[in-house]
Parts: C-alpha cells; structure tokens; sequence
C-alpha cells in the first residue's frame, strides 16, 4: 500500500509597518544622534526605557523628558548557541541592562566578548557587569543604532 | 448563590513529535472532543457552547479555530468562543468556560485545546515574532532564549548550578515516563542533563521542552447538572490571571517570579488556601524549561525563595512526597501549544477524579493546582485551584 502525504509545506511573504506613534518616534530620534532618551511617571517617578506614553502602575500619562548616560549593570543574560531562521547568527549574547537612573531594564546585545568556552560565560558578563552602548556607525532610528552593548 | 462550574470529564491524545505525526489538527482534536465526550458520557447535543483557542501565526493561519468547529461535527448551532492569549490561552479557555457557567449563561461548555506548534518549520523562529515588536524582537530571542535569562539571576542571588536545575528535568522525566500520554518517555540522570547540547546558556536540550503534537478537551459543566455523567466533578474552585508589563525589561526581578507569586497570594485567598504545602495534594505547573519549576514553586509558596532545588531534593515532590509536582511529566516533557497549556487543568482534574492513569494516580487527591504561563519572558501567568466535590 502507498503511504499517505500527510504534510505540505506553507510560506508567507508579508511585510508590515508598524506605526511608532510619538513616544517611541522621539525615542528612535534620540537614538540616530546618540542619545537614550526616557521619560518619567509623574506619580510613581519611575523611569522607563525605553520610554512609554503611560505608566502601566500608575494609569496617568508620563511627560517628563530626561537623557539616561549610555551606561549600566546586566542583571540578567544568555547565549544563543543556537538561534533561528532569520535571526542573527549564534552564538551571541543578549542581556537585561539596567541603565544608569532607569527603573526598567533594556535588553540588548553584548558584544566583544569571548564566547568560545561556556565556562568563562558568566565571569565575562555576569550580573553586576557594568556595560556601555557602542554605537552604529550609520544610524537611522532603529534599536539597533546600538549596535551592542560593551563591557566597560 | 451562584452556579459553580465543574469540571466533568477530559480528553487526552497520545503526543508525538510533529514528524511521526500522521493526523492533522482536526483529526487530533477529534479525537480529544471524543475522549472528553466518552470520558464524562455526555452525548453532542447536550452541549450548549465550545471554546477553543489558538496562538496567531503559528500554524500558518489567522483563521484561528474558527476552521476547526464547525468541522467536529457537533452541530450547526453551538455558540463558539475564541480565545488568543498566546501562551496562556489553554488555561484561559478554562477560566472563560467557568466564567460562561458561573453567569448562567451555558451549563456544558466543550474546552479545546489543539496542537498549536504543529506546524511552525522553526518555532523559535515563529515565536520571536511574538516578541514585542521594534525593541525587543530584533534582539535574536526566541522562547527559550527568554527562559533562560531567569536562570542567570536566580544563580547570582542564591548560587544555584546548573547540576542544581538539572534535578527538575530529571525528576519530570521520571514522572513521564509512567505518563501513557507523554511525548519524551525516557528518563535521564543529571549528567545526561548537564552534558547535552548547550541552547542557550546555562540551558541544555534536556532543559528544555520539546515540540509535541497533542490535543486536549474538557467539559465544564454547572454544577448539579451532571447527574447523567459518569466522573467525578471537580469543582473548579478559584482562578485568575496576572500580568507584567509588555516589554521584557519591564520586568523588575529575574531572580523570583514576582508576577506569579502576586496571583497566588489572590487565588490562594479566593480558595481559601492558607498553608499551600499542608492543603494541596497534586500541583501541576507550567515549566518548559527546567529552571523555572523551582522558582515557581517557590513563588507558590512550596518551598522559601532559593529553596525551590532543595523541595524537589528532599523527594517531596515526587508521587510518594506530601506534595507531587508534574506527575504528567510537565511541558518540559510534552509541549504542544495550546493543548500543552491546557494539560496541567486536564491531568489535575483526572488526578482528583481518581481516572489518571494507574501509574500516575495519587491515591485520594482532593485539592489540585494547575499553573499556566507565556508571553515574552513569561510575562502572563494563569492558575486554578480545583476540587474534588
């Protein structure tokens, strides 16, 4: 008896725009002229990066504007020997970094790091690794106007 | 007093990997609806609605299940609800049905959950989609890219190895292994676990969660109006849903399950659980990958924060310990999609029924927890308390 074709591959082409709207359109401005901008809760004082145009605690609008220093601590990472289709190529490092005066944490690349033995992972970009922003050359409004973050 | 919904009888499907896998979806979730509908023996046309639910994009639809009802042959007339929450929507299709039975509104609704990772070439891939668009998505993260950041900072703060995540893997693989149901039946050592290919550090392959094809139904029913059923009702006695915010980086710890530990603290009020160790008898939690079943349990209030490795040491969250832990075998061992996110609801209510399968049966179970979680680095989070009446 002849076997049954049970599968079918399926592919989509699709693209999107997403629209940024103004807090995160001021956010990718900020980023093509090297700056981290975030704002401020009114009420809470927390301060998001990157920005938001409400507080999620607090359910008021946040309008204050202030410029975070390009630098922070990790406190959270991995890395990606294995990746995906049509991700970056592994292995690489991607971390939660907590700008120097942000209550949120940005997650980013971290880049210049030896990731050929897992076992000298962590000493390199452990928790409480202080890190700066390394910028793209060409910048045009994107996260990734930071081309990685960089232990200090 | 308000209608009480119960749970009234469950389907489960054998899981396999998405290549021996011969059924499609419906044929899948056929067979579920059939066993739910076997299982309690309710006929078709005492139903009086369906939810089912699925995750946008990956199956290669956005049809969502609306493709699926129609074609159960259930009949013409039955209201449908869809659900979509990502991750969490298999145990939001359980919250939704009780709450579709406790306002009166319906008194047997069929819960759905299919195998929604069925299709993806690479999840991973389908997943960072999922990834909030702009400023997170393009930083190479897939699911357990996510996952594994917990595991970073759980290590700083109270020292843990990876030997000490191993233990969760280990221990679920041995609980799948008597689970007649489960897709990966083998068991491992903690070397085995350490030694496997690295993913994404600190996790290895055995950390993480296979792609499974699976479908999973139940029928929740109000309660008194299950006479002509044969289980056991469970009750479905308190249950809600939590949420961080929407970028990863909102979220405040990596160390503790912050978010998780915030719904307990309400679910337990609601069903009245003031000493979770001593009052729940079976536990079934999210984990796909190995590292987050300690922390989650220690945000349930099972064990101190940092002594979530020591719980599962001790023994006590195997089938002979005072509170069993993923006797299933977890998602760590059978994760498919939404009928993944439904199963800990499904193996808890039959654990309570007395009708889990005889090697995974704790003798006399009457209070179980069923946890579900997902979204980017696990930012919702699900949980129920149910009871055998």
């Amino acid at each position: 008896m002849s076997t049954p074709i049970t599968t079918q591959r399926v592919h989509w082409d699709l693209n999107y725009d997403v629209h940024l709207g103004a807090t995160w359109g001021r956010f990718m401005q900020g980023l093509t002229e090297q700056k981290i901008l975030a704002n401020k809760c009114p009420e809470c004082s927390r301060v998001f990066v990157p920005p938001q145009a409400y507080c999620e605690s607090c359910f008021v609008k946040t309008d204050e504007w202030l410029e975070l220093p390009p630098e922070g601590v990790v406190e959270a990472f991995t890395v990606a020997w294995l990746g995906f289709r049509g991700g970056p190529k592994p292995p690489y490092a991607i971390a939660g970094i907590r700008l120097d005066g942000a209550s949120t944490l940005l997650m980013h690349y971290v880049g210049g790091l030896d990731l050929g033995n897992p076992n000298t992972i962590r000493e390199q970009i452990g928790p409480g690794t202080r890190v700066r922003a390394v910028w793209a050359e060409e910048r045009t409004g994107q996260i990734l106007d930071i081309a990685h973050f960089e232990k200090i | 007093m308000a209608t009480r919904a119960v749970i009234a009888g469950v389907g489960i499907t054998p899981a396999s990997s998405p290549r021996k896998q011969t059924s499609s979806s419906l044929e899948l979730v056929q067979e579920a609806v059939w066993g739910a509908l076997q299982h309690s023996g309710a006929t078709p046309d005492s139903l009086d609605g369906i939810v089912i639910g699925n995750i946008d994009g990956f199956e290669g639809t956005v049809l969502g299940a609306k493709h699926l009802v129609r074609r159960l042959g259930l009949g013409p007339d039955l209201p449908v609800s869809i659900l979509n929450t990502g991750g969490t929507t298999g145990g939001n299709l359980v919250q939704v049905a009780a709450r579709q039975v406790r306002a009166g509104d319906r008194r047997r609704v069929l819960v759905i959950g299919g195998p929604t990772f069925f299709g993806a070439e690479d999840l991973q891939s389908a997943i960072n989609t999922n990834s909030p668009m702009i400023v997170e998505q393009p930083l190479g993260m897939g699911a357990y890219h996510m996952g594994a950041f917990y595991p970073s900072a759980y290590t700083e703060r109270f020292g843990a190895t990876v030997e000490d995540f191993a233990v969760s893997a280990v221990q679920d693989h041995e609980h799948a292994s008597r689970n007649p149901y489960a897709h990966l039946r083998n068991t491992m050592t903690v070397e085995d676990v350490v030694s496997a290919k690295p993913l994404s550090y600190p996790l290895t392959m055995a950390m993480v969660c296979p792609v499974s094809t699976s479908a999973n139904a139940l029928l929740v029913c109000a309660e008194g109006t299950t006479e002509d059923l044969r289980p056991t009702p469970v009750l479905i006695k308190a249950f809600a849903t939590s949420s961080d915010p929407y970028l990863g980086g909102g979220k405040n710890d990596f160390a503790a399950m912050e978010n998780l530990a915030i719904l307990a603290q309400k679910v337990y009020q609601l069903a009245d659980v003031r000493s979770p160790r001593e009052e729940i008898d079976v536990v079934e939690v999210f984990s796909p990958y190995a590292p987050m079943q300690p922390m989650q349990l220690e945000a349930l209030g099972f064990a101190p924060p940092g002594g979530g490795i020591d719980l599962i040491r001790s023994g006590a969250t195997r089938i002979d310990g005072d509170v069993p832990v993923n006797l299933s075998g977890g998602p760590l061992c059978t994760n498919a999609g939404v009928a993944g996110e439904l199963a800990p609801i499904v193996y808890v209510a039959l654990q309570l029924m007395g009708d889990a399968p005889e090697a995974m049966q704790v003798p006399g179970a009457r209070r179980g927890l069923a946890h579900g979680t997902g979204g980017t680095f696990f930012q919702f989070e699900n949980l129920a308390i149910l009871e055998r009446l």
